[in-house]
């Protein structure tokens, strides 16, 4: 039987801009302080076996991280989470934990990821001709965007990749923005994972291209990341036991 | 208040994670319950400063005091500092992000002479007077230690008072009395006035430097009667005893020495003539076994560092060395920490230690003869045999390395194209040692690397007196020895001469050397030691533009009667006794350690360490 823990955390304000490399070695430090027994991978240079779910960009900040954590012996949920989260810099937080039964990794099983990513806009665009805009945008057949893969620039169709795009608006930050800038959330639910990725950023991208909103991107934020199959996707959590 | 860095600076600089702290174990106080805001500044990149043991213990000393939030400063990288300019951001602390004009004390820690322009570029981007002349009551003071305030003088216009020696007394002294005067409200000058006759403390203001004719020092004086004459080092007697924090902050990015540091001991019982940590760090002092293990415990559970490295300046010396990396590893490997050793005299003990230590890929091994013939290292007092060098070198070619790095220095006193020859001869050696070990147990691939270093006249060594060679000669010599290197298992890197010309400069300047700096500053050196930052003409600029020249400072060599810059400072070791070992390597004569014998430096007069074991 496998004996391992999925926990769900929190990367906050704080840590935002360390690199995903950074984030995994907080976390190894935080386990070594915590004395949970968790299982070292063999060889010269052993590290705690864990796997993370989808890498964050620096200077994105999200409430739904995944990662699994082997261990050498069998350690509870609660026990866990109260242990780790006693060791973890501020910004880094468990919110939830569960024991993972089946076997494979939350790396592996990603397919879907939401954000939440606060825009800013020439101040002749309202919140109604942001969706029209962006209804435009979905209406197209195909959109071509160029994304880095590893062999190179190329250009893409995301059009299968967009599950939802959608405006809402925002609160106003009155002491950075003056009137000639607004201020919109766009929700995304984009594909995921090691199959098919879209960054928010490409999107915006491909978004600016086709309507010239000329869109800045203030923040990003990751609101959920979705396992299964891309017709029914689960949360991490429940899909692991 | 704190300064407001937005995301969009954040995400257009290099590494953004060196401004944004809030490490593990970082230290958070709220400033309205102290008393003294200290910023402690390194000058130069995040990566390095965080690497420095100093720093990780002053800081969290000072911290332990409930009257002082101590926090840390780093030199913004160019990218950041643009941005900070652009945006009228001040340099800032990375714990609070308040604007360090706004603290008490600004500290630097001087680490190397190259970073001298950084300081100046710090104070301004705070916001700070760069001149002492120029602050006013509400400024912060500016202090500053660590080994190059040695020779404090080319910053003695620029820092208001140094605190020489190592600084676990001191500090608290100074903060104490800061403590008192702030709550009294008086001038400035009194708190320099009440801190001077602090043992260790020395205030540049109150004291006049008068010159020859020859631009030479005629002498230096306090300017009144209270001051003292010199200036005498602080010591820890006993390190057990000393304050060493059980915390380390912990960075999220990789930083130089990314681990724990167990300092083993302070000093070197090895007296290197061109060695100025040699001599400013005697006597030796060790901690205990005991005491090293019980703080490695400590830091371990502490920060959850993955390895723990023996830091001290010739690690082979520490007496207790078997059984404390014993126990270290037997406590260690069942946490999964490795222990990383520094460069051990390579003979079957540290060998057969590094095996178990570190299950190494057996990458690089480090010798540093620093010169090529026996004559020479008789003069620089390098107590290495070649006999010493090829046993070592075969030990380890038969034990499975292939990679060795060997150092050398150019342009030692006395130095002879022989001499640089048999640097040449040497590699050969080392290259014929690992043809004589059978294939079958030595490595494959073997790699060879000679580098040179410019020998730099350092103050307070025996060699304190000597001339650098010009850069044109030092340039000669490296092509001369390039050109001695046929195997092709042999590489060659060399430093750049022009740095080191610098370096020499700064290591024994005077008082007015510091204008140089300001000027070089302002025509846009920082980051000298930064290969892609240094721009040696505009030092030529600034040099000429003072009046001053570099060769004076550098090359020239010093007459036996000749007043230094530094001779009001009191290390322990005498003049008397750095002049007796210069004439020793005139004479090809070598001088025991410490552990053997006494020569008599000096240090004993502190009372402590191997000088009353």
């Amino acid at each position: 039987m496998l004996n391992s823990i999925r926990v769900k955390f929190i990367r906050g304000e704080e840590v935002k801009f360390i690199s995903h490399l950074d984030l995994m070695k907080a976390f190894e430090r935080a386990l070594r302080r915590s004395g949970i027994p968790v299982a070292y991978s063999q060889g010269f240079n052993p590290h705690p076996v864990m796997v993370f779910g989808l890498p964050l960009s620096v200077g994105v900040t999200s409430e739904a991280e995944y990662a699994d954590f082997d261990l050498a012996e069998a350690v509870e949920p609660d026990e866990f989470v109260e242990r780790l989260n006693a060791q973890l810099p501020p910004g880094l937080k468990i919110v939830d934990a569960r024991k993972r039964q089946r076997k494979e990794n939350i790396m592996a099983s990603v397919v879907m990821a939401s954000y939440d990513v606060l825009v800013s806009v020439d101040g002749k665009w309202g919140i109604d001709e942001m969706a029209a805009s962006i209804e435009q945008l979905m209406q197209k057949p195909v959109i071509m965007a160029k994304k880095e893969t590893k062999s190179g620039v190329k250009d893409v169709d995301i059009k299968p990749m967009i599950r939802r795009l959608e405006v809402k608006a925002a609160e106003e930050l009155a002491d950075e923005h003056c009137g000639c800038q607004r201020l919109y959330h766009l929700f995304m639910l984009l594909s995921a994972g090691s199959k098919s990725n879209l960054k928010p950023e490409l999107l915006l991208g491909a978004l600016n291209d086709l309507t010239g909103l000329g869109l800045k991107i203030r923040k990003v934020h990751r609101t959920g990341l979705f396992v299964g199959k891309e017709e029914k996707v689960v949360d991490p959590l429940d899909a692991c036991s | 208040m704190a300064v407001r860095i937005s995301d969009e600076i954040l995400h257009s600089v290099e590494k953004p994670s060196r401004y944004t702290g809030n490490e593990w174990n970082s230290v958070h106080k709220d400033p309205k319950y102290v008393k003294i805001r200290f910023a402690f500044c390194f000058p130069d990149v995040y990566e390095i400063g965080m690497s420095h043991l100093g720093m990780r213990i002053l800081y969290h000393l000072l911290n332990e005091r409930q009257d002082t939030y101590c926090e840390r400063v780093f030199a913004p990288w160019v990218d950041m500092e643009e941005k900070m300019r652009e945006n009228n951001i001040p340099l800032f602390a990375l714990e609070s992000r308040d604007p360090i004009r706004d603290f008490d004390f600004i500290g630097f820690t001087l680490q190397y002479e190259m970073s001298y322009t950084n300081i100046v570029n710090m104070l301004d981007l705070a916001g700070v007077p760069i001149r002492t002349s120029e602050r006013k009551a509400g400024d912060p003071f500016v202090c500053a230690g660590g080994p190059c305030a040695y020779n404090p003088e080319p910053l003695a216009d620029i820092v208001d008072f140094f605190m020489l020696g190592e600084g676990e007394e001191i500090i608290n002294e100074v903060m104490d009395v800061y403590a008192a005067w702030k709550a009294e409200g008086v001038s400035r000058e009194e708190f320099l006035n009440r801190i001077v006759n602090i043992e260790g403390v020395y205030v540049p203001a109150f004291y006049s430097v008068e010159y020859n004719p020859d631009g030479t020092i005629k002498r230096v004086a306090p300017k009144k009667d209270g001051y003292p004459q010199r200036i005498r080092k602080r010591i820890i007697k006993d390190l057990d005893k000393a304050y060493f924090p059980e915390k380390v902050v912990v960075p999220f990015t990789d930083i130089v020495h990314d681990r724990i540091m167990l300092e083993l001991f302070r000093g070197c019982i090895r007296g290197c003539r061109f060695c100025q940590a040699g001599y400013i760090y005697r006597p030796v002092r060790e901690r205990t076994p005991e005491r090293l293990l019980e703080l490695a415990k400590k830091l371990e559970e502490s920060s959850g560092y993955e390895e723990i490295s023996l830091t001290s300046l010739s690690t082979s010396d520490y007496t207790g060395l078997a059984y404390l990396t014993e126990e270290l590893i037997k406590e260690m490997e069942k946490k999964k920490v490795n222990l990383s050793l520094p460069s051990l005299r390579i003979d079957s003990f540290s060998l057969d230690l590094m095996e178990k230590a570190q299950k190494v890929r057996k990458s690089g091994l480090t010798f540093a003869p620093e010169a090529g013939t026996q004559r020479l290292r008789n003069v620089i007092n390098k107590g290495v045999t070649e006999e010493d060098l090829i046993k070592s070198v075969t030990i380890a070619f038969s034990g499975g390395w292939s990679n060795v790095k060997l150092y050398f220095m150019l342009g030692l006193p006395t130095e002879t194209y022989e001499d640089i020859a048999g640097i040449a001869e040497l590699g050969n050696k080392v290259v014929g040692a690992y043809m004589g070990v059978p294939k079958e147990k030595r490595g494959k691939g073997l790699n060879v690397t000679i580098s040179t270093s410019s020998f730099v006249p350092k103050p307070f060594t025996p060699f304190q007196w000597e001339g650098q060679d010009t850069i044109e000669v030092l340039k000669e010599k490296q092509q001369f020895l390039l050109s001695r290197i046929r195997s092709k298992y042999i590489r060659y890197n060399w430093h750049q001469s022009e740095l080191s010309l610098l370096e020499a400069v700064f290591a024994r300047g005077d008082r007015r050397t510091g204008e140089v700096l300001i000027k070089a500053w302002q025509k846009g050196c920082k980051f000298d030691s930064w290969g892609e930052h240094f721009k040696f003409d505009k030092w030529l600029e600034a040099f000429e533009e003072c009046g001053l020249d570099p060769y004076f400072y550098a090359n020239r060599k010093r007459d036996y009667s000749e007043v230094f810059p530094w001779d009001h400072i009191d290390i322990g070791v005498s003049k008397k006794y750095l002049l007796r070992e210069n004439e020793k390597a005139y004479r090809e004569e070598t001088t025991s350690n410490c552990r053997v014998e006494c020569s008599g430096c000096g240090a004993a007069a502190f009372g402590g360490g191997i000088c009353v074991e």
